[in-house]
């Protein structure tokens, strides 16, 4: 008896030593656990800072947190220097292109226009031959210079599109204008339909953009033929439509006519140097739209230039 | 780049009399930013095809590689949180949540992973699809369009390596179908988003960059 109030005693001890012992276990697993979703979070609020581009540095101690923190300072400055870069390169680039076209140009417009004084000369017959082809090369030569300079010049980003809302009838208009004496000479009949649609686009742009199909839809249509431009509204896009009685396009060639300098097999007699679709599809990609075509052999193809309506 | 690969993908289901080979050497390679579309008829295998790149359903044999991770390696947890991170899915019937509003229904994926949406991207996407006056309405207030257009921002929202569309304009008319497929054509030019939509419909496929064909399970024709 006299022994059993010590030995209860040292029982209710070893007990509570126990049940102090699983609180701290507990007491530190759990005290490690918010630690660690303490320094998640500071890691996620720093890396959403650096998203933002507002990241700075906040302590300065001896803690890895702050070593991890001035190394992620250093790996943002890095990358802003990079980009730095290359901004300078595009800036380089830009001052190229704008060299080069303008070195290139004027020699073109030189050589066409003493090809063209050439012809005015009296010469011998078989010598007229020979400015008329150096003359239509010549013309050929600055049409490439242009359109490349023109693409170039978008893809760099050195011209971006201003699209804004407009209506269309006036850019219609003018390409009308300036197709129909050739559709005359090649006995096309060129129609448009009238319209008062409106979208958002950027004039001068889309202009060229129409002047391609239109050119491309003439050039490939034969003679006695028939080109249709004509206004499908949708509730999204307005889309201009270009139909010849051309030859058409086969299907596994649809894909391929965007491509940058690709020329379809049946294009070699026509003239042309394959940049006139790419660059309607850039006009039209940079503007929010797009562009897609709709042929079969032997009927014709129309090509569909989408505009954005805006909301 | 390649996103996107399939490698001898086979699935079969069925066996002896009653097997179906409804995928029978599918080699397939998807590059970043493209946009594809897979034709086929119904029973062709297309869906099937689908759902594989999708991790929605795992193949009898052969591998399918998203962003450089092999599917078959992933357990099924682990393949669940992928494809919430990986894959954008866009479906025929929208399956968009009734109860929460357009703008809950984009960030939902998002909110499941516990991340903070990129603002300044969703706001492009909104506007890009046209989705501004809309954020508040519930779905069942949408047309159709709309809706889909919905699901199309909420795919984009994660930027996702890749988009799979399964018949995305099959309950729309053609003149909304015509506004749907510009749309997820101008959103895979703007966001350099890969795609890869099915469809049974010639007219709508003509909207990819490159058209694959599929019969019996098998790829006939490369665009």
């Amino acid at each position: 008896m006299v022994w059993a109030i010590p030995g209860r005693y040292s029982e209710m001890v070893g007990k509570i030593i126990l049940a102090l012992l699983i609180l701290a276990a507990v007491a530190v697993i759990l005290w490690d656990r918010l630690r660690l979703r303490h320094i998640l979070g500071v890691l996620d609020g720093m890396l959403d800072q650096a998203v933002r581009g507002s990241f700075q540095e906040e302590s300065f101690d001896e803690s890895r947190l702050s070593a991890l923190e001035t190394k992620l300072a250093h790996y943002l400055s890095a990358s802003v220097v990079s980009a730095g870069k290359l901004e300078e390169e595009k800036e380089k680039i830009k001052t190229l292109i704008g060299d080069l076209s303008h070195q290139i140009k004027t020699p073109v417009a030189n050589l066409l226009l003493y090809a063209q004084l050439l012809g005015e000369q009296p010469l011998p017959e078989e010598s007229r031959a020979y400015t008329a082809a150096l003359e239509s090369q010549a013309e050929k030569l600055q049409s490439l210079v242009e359109d490349l300079v023109k693409l170039s010049r978008l893809e760099t980003g050195i011209l971006t599109l201003h699209p804004c809302l407009a209506q269309l009838a006036p850019v219609l208009e003018d390409v009308m204008e300036q197709f129909s004496s050739k559709a005359v000479d090649k006995k096309i009949t060129l129609h448009c339909a009238s319209t008062e649609e409106t979208a958002v686009f950027d004039p001068k742009w889309t202009e060229e953009a129409l002047c391609n199909l239109l050119d491309n839809a003439i050039k490939y249509t034969p003679a006695g033929g028939r080109v249709a431009v004509e206004i499908v509204p949708y509730q999204l896009f307005c889309c201009v439509r270009v139909r010849d009685d051309g030859p058409g396009i086969p299907e596994e060639e649809q894909a391929k006519i965007f491509q940058r300098f690709y020329r379809a097999p049946g294009a070699h007699g026509v003239e042309g140097v394959g940049i006139g679709l790419y660059l309607v599809r850039q006009i039209a990609q940079d503007q929010g739209g797009y562009v897609k075509v709709d042929s079969q052999v032997g009927k014709g193809a129309s090509f569909s230039l989408f505009l954005p309506r805006g909301q | 780049m390649s996103i996107l690969q399939t490698k001898n993908l086979r699935k079969i289901y069925g066996s002896g009399e009653a097997e179906v080979r409804a995928l029978d050497g599918v080699d397939l390679s998807v590059e970043k930013g493209e946009f594809v579309s897979v034709v086929g008829t119904s029973g062709s295998g297309k869906s099937t095809l689908l759902h594989m790149l999708g991790g929605l359903d795992r193949p009898t044999s052969g591998s399918v590689v998203v962003d450089g991770k092999e599917l078959s390696s992933l357990k099924d947890e682990a393949l669940t949180i992928f494809r919430r991170r990986k894959i954008g899915f866009v479906f025929q019937n929208y399956n968009l949540v009734p109860v929460l509003s357009v703008y809950e229904n984009i960030v939902l994926p998002m909110e499941l992973d516990g991340h903070t949406p990129d603002y300044a991207y969703l706001d492009r996407i909104i506007e890009t699809l046209g989705l501004q006056s809309k954020l508040g309405n519930l779905p069942n207030n949408l047309s159709g369009g709309q809706q889909q257009r919905v699901a199309i921002a909420r795919a984009l929202a994660a930027k996702p390596a890749i988009i799979l569309a399964d018949e995305p304009t099959g309950n729309l008319d053609s003149k909304t179908s015509q506004d749907v497929m510009g749309l997820l054509k101008v959103t895979s030019q703007k966001f350099a988003q890969t795609i890869v939509m099915i469809t049974h419909n010639e007219e709508i496929a003509q909207m990819a960059d490159r058209i694959i064909r599929i019969e019996d399970g098998r790829i006939v024709v490369r665009g």
